[in-house]
């Protein structure tokens, strides 16, 4: 269960994030709107460990993480993936992905041996293959597709081995109908993984269908958090952001 | 940089090995011999080089400085006290690794072109208290008295073709030793710091000591070749740990090619035949290896490995035409 | 290690004038080879390794100039304007070929200018040190100031410096041009996108630098001596500064200058043998407390 207490951070005289109280119980699929500029990277980089919160605590299953570095939180099992694709260009996927479960077996600093580590290369094959990126495996990441970039970023959280998955707009930069294809497999992966899963998105056709709960950030402060039902008529929400069904599309 | 297994590596070295060991046996010319034991020296401070710089995207304007230090030490051990070659030459090795890791934990919080920069102003402080502490180093005049009791597993290395063939075997084994740093799952932690360091923080590395092991291993193998060095001018002269030395480094690397591993060492090779080529030609040896940096720098740009690598590869199929 | 020397001068007003008038000039000078690092460095990310050979051409080009015209004015006018000319070359025919490629090459372009000069120069002027001598106007007795002695030279100094730091901080601020330049450290893209002749700009900010630190050549010529590679010593100092003030800070750079010379005139005094490492620890203290110096801003 990853728990979010008064979260503070300024920059400058701006609160980025202003006193946000959040909860995501285990297993719960939820979705962070908000307008651009509404804090919702910053969320996810305060939680992560690429921020230190000025003040607040978060807490994955009771235990603090507050002001942990990245390398600890990631031990800790939270996973995340990035806006724009972040993967390593010069390495193919299968390569990508056995660096990934080398770090989360705690062998990235081995020197003795060659690389990849006995057993590295099937687990990576595996979690390839939840993405649907099997048969790329040995395509080099800066040679991917857009959208494969983004289900490698996928991947290699995945290969941390998670309780908690951020994904940060999984479906930036696709078109319409590629959209709801990785939407689906980050759906799918979900249900089989059973991961606490957290994404931020756009497009509210798809955070509407597919969200369990929805939390509305709006400059830097929660507006309302609950089940779609409830956010869509929910006073506050419509007024400062949603407008009519039809306009969407931040 | 795709590795393949330590018995392939190794028996390449093996064979270079042999290949060298022969050659003094059927031609005698001191030039070769002087030559491999300086291509030792240079070519492990450049391969050491780029285990920062190529592997792991650290760019040290002062790695000389191990260098330097290396062959001070281990001159000034041999001089000052009584142990044997061996013992003298592993506790150098060991110092300047206390010295790189402080220098190290001082310069790897820095960002790209601080980082670049202090560890020049590292190695001009070097320099200075070399030049300053006359008592100890001999100041300007460097270490005279030459090397004493240069004995390894009894062979005398004051035989310059006992040299050669040490050199020769240090530089091997110091070769294969960084091939399999780099090749190894620390190796490649390195290279996804250098590709995409948030990524690799994010994937539970801990950047700060990834970074900081390199360094402390690279100014290792720095002071190796300094050792050599150290034995090839018997003694320590304060040219060994001034910048000019780095800036040669830094071109050795420029010019082999930073993204292949024995890059550093084929542009050594051909730096010091041009350094020999320029000084037999004319005394401004300055003027012309600045000459010949500025038609690198603007003409080639890309090393000499990673230009035929470039070559040898087919072209590449793009997954989609869709690219980042 | 002369503690008690030290504390004796510290205590003693003339002592404090001579020493400290000695280490201002240091440091102005230093200040001004180091304003155009700075500001090279804030503008166009490059660190310009080859600003030491400013310095040394500007000082050599005063020299001549001076043997030839007898007018020490001619001189400074010759090494700052040489330098100015010198810096568009050098950024029009060879910096401008290596924008956005990594430092290493840019390193390699400014070590082998530093090589070909450093060469250049003993081939026009000589290896032997040269010295350019007092100028007759300020061959005159030195002033006494609280019973330290103050040459009438270093008065020059010290305002030509002081007037340059204020006239480069009021340009930078109040001028349009210096908007524009401050704008452009800030966001090279946008101020090419807002039309303005970023080609301009670039060699002009060289431009600027080189003259800055020709004309702290000039200046230098008639109180040290020249030779052939006192262009590197010049340019470590002058970089540290930079590091200590913050990359891209004037002020900073003034203010890390000047203490950097005061610590080095009183350091002599107190420990004339390690004079110099002195100065590398107090950076390396600076940058452990503030990586990115007194006044600097993280630039990535």
């Amino acid at each position: 269960m990853l728990r979010v207490r008064n979260l503070t951070k300024r920059f400058g005289g701006v609160a980025a994030m202003d006193d946000v109280t959040l909860d995501f119980p285990t297993g719960s699929l939820t979705a962070i709107i908000g307008p651009n500029g509404a804090g919702k990277s910053t969320f996810f980089n305060l939680i992560s460990g690429a921020l230190v919160p000025d003040s607040g605590r978060v807490l994955l299953d009771e235990a603090d993480i507050t002001g942990l570095s990245r390398a600890a939180i990631v031990r800790r099992g939270i996973g995340r993936a990035f806006q724009v694709a972040s993967v390593f260009p010069t390495m193919s996927v299968a390569e990508n992905l056995m660096a990934a479960v080398a770090a989360q077996r705690g062998q990235w600093d081995r020197l003795g041996s060659r690389f990849p580590p006995a057993g590295t290369r099937g687990r990576a094959l595996e979690i390839a293959a939840l993405l649907g990126l099997a048969d790329k495996a040995e395509v080099e990441a800066a040679n991917l597709s857009h959208g494969d970039q983004k289900l490698l970023d996928i991947a290699l959280a995945l290969a941390l081995e998670p309780s908690v998955l951020l994904l940060d707009e999984p479906t930036a930069g696709m078109g319409p109908e590629e959209r709801w294809l990785m939407i689906e497999k980050v759906q799918a992966l979900w249900e089989r993984q059973k991961l606490t899963l957290v994404f931020i998105e756009h497009d509210m056709d798809i955070v509407f269908r597919i969200a369990a709960s929805i939390a509305v950030l709006c400059y830097g402060r929660v507006l309302a958090q609950g089940t779609p039902d409830e956010i869509r008529v929910d006073p506050a929400v419509i007024a400062a952001y949603l407008g009519t069904p039809e306009d969407e599309l931040a | 940089m795709r590795a393949g297994s330590f018995s392939r590596d190794a028996a390449i070295g093996l064979a270079a090995l042999l290949v060298l060991a022969v050659i003094p046996l059927a031609v005698h010319s001191p030039f070769f011999t002087d030559l491999i034991i300086r291509l030792s020296a240079m070519g492990l401070l450049a391969t050491s080089l780029n285990l920062l710089v190529g592997a792991t995207g650290l760019v040290s304007f002062g790695h000389g400085m191990f260098y330097g230090l290396g062959a001070y030490a281990f001159a000034l051990l041999m001089q000052k006290t009584a142990m044997p070659l061996w013992e003298a030459a592993l506790l150098s090795l060991v110092i300047t690794s206390v010295v790189a890791a402080g220098v190290g934990a001082i310069c790897i919080r820095l960002r790209t072109i601080y980082f670049a920069f202090v560890t020049l102003a590292m190695q001009m402080l070097l320099h200075s208290i070399v030049l300053s502490w006359v008592t100890l180093t001999g100041g300007d005049q460097g270490l005279r008295g030459g090397i004493p009791r240069r004995f390894i597993f009894g062979v005398d290395l004051a035989d310059q073709r006992n040299l050669y063939w040490a050199s020769a075997v240090v530089l091997i084994l110091g070769l294969l030793a960084m091939r399999h740093i780099t090749a190894s799952p620390f190796g490649v932690s390195l290279r996804m710091v250098r590709d995409n360091e948030t990524r690799a923080a994010f994937l539970g590395i801990e950047v700060w000591r990834a970074k900081l092991t390199v360094f402390v291993l690279a100014g290792s193998f720095a002071a190796l070749g300094g050792i050599v060095a150290s034995l090839f001018v018997s003694g320590a002269y304060p040219e060994l740990v001034d910048w000019p030395l780095s800036g040669q480094a830094i071109f050795a690397i420029m010019l082999g090619g930073i993204g292949t591993f024995l890059g550093p060492l084929v542009g050594s090779a051909i730096l010091l035949g041009l350094n020999d080529l320029v000084t037999r030609e004319t005394e401004y040896y300055g003027l012309a290896l600045g000459i010949i940096i500025l038609l690198f720098a603007l003409g080639f740009r890309r090393g000499v490995t990673d230009f035929v690598l470039r070559r040898l590869r087919p072209p590449r199929v793009l997954a989609d035409v869709e690219r980042r | 290690m002369d503690l008690n020397a030290l504390g004796g001068c510290l205590s003693s007003a003339a002592c404090l004038v001579t020493q400290g008038t000695s280490g201002l000039i240091v440091g102005l000078l230093l200040f001004m080879v180091a304003a155009g690092l700075t500001l090279i460095f804030g503008v166009l990310k490059i660190v310009n390794f080859a600003h030491g050979t400013f310095y040394m051409l500007g000082a050599y080009v005063a020299l001549s100039a001076y043997q030839f015209t007898g007018s020490y004015v001619a001189a400074i006018a010759a090494g700052c304007l040489g330098m100015g000319i010198f810096g568009i070359a050098f950024e029009r025919f060879l910096i401008s070929r290596v924008y956005g490629t990594d430092v290493l090459m840019q390193l390699l372009i400014c070590y082998a200018v530093v090589l070909i000069f450093d060469d250049v120069v003993k081939i026009v002027w000589g290896a032997d040190f040269q010295s350019m001598g007092m100028p007759p106007a300020f061959q005159v007795p030195p002033l006494f100031i609280a019973g330290g002695v103050v040459p009438p030279f270093y008065l020059l100094l010290i305002g030509v410096a002081l007037t340059i730091a204020l006239l480069l901080g009021l340009a930078l601020s109040v001028t349009r041009a210096g908007k524009i330049v401050r704008a452009a450290a800030q966001n090279p893209e946008m101020v090419s996108v807002l039309g303005i002749n970023t080609t301009l700009l670039y060699a002009l900010v060289f431009a600027i630098g080189g003259a800055l630190a020709g004309l702290a050549g000039g200046l230098a010529a008639p109180v040290r001596s020249l030779t052939p590679g006192m262009g590197f010593s010049v340019l470590i100092e002058s970089f540290i500064v930079t590091v200590i003030g913050g990359m891209g800070s004037i002020l900073g750079a003034l203010i890390a200058a000047v203490v950097l010379g005061l610590i080095r005139s009183f350091g002599t005094i107190g420990f004339p043998l390690f004079t110099d490492e002195l100065i590398y620890v107090f950076m390396i203290a600076i940058l452990v407390i503030k990586p990115t110096g007194l006044f600097g801003r993280e630039i990535v």
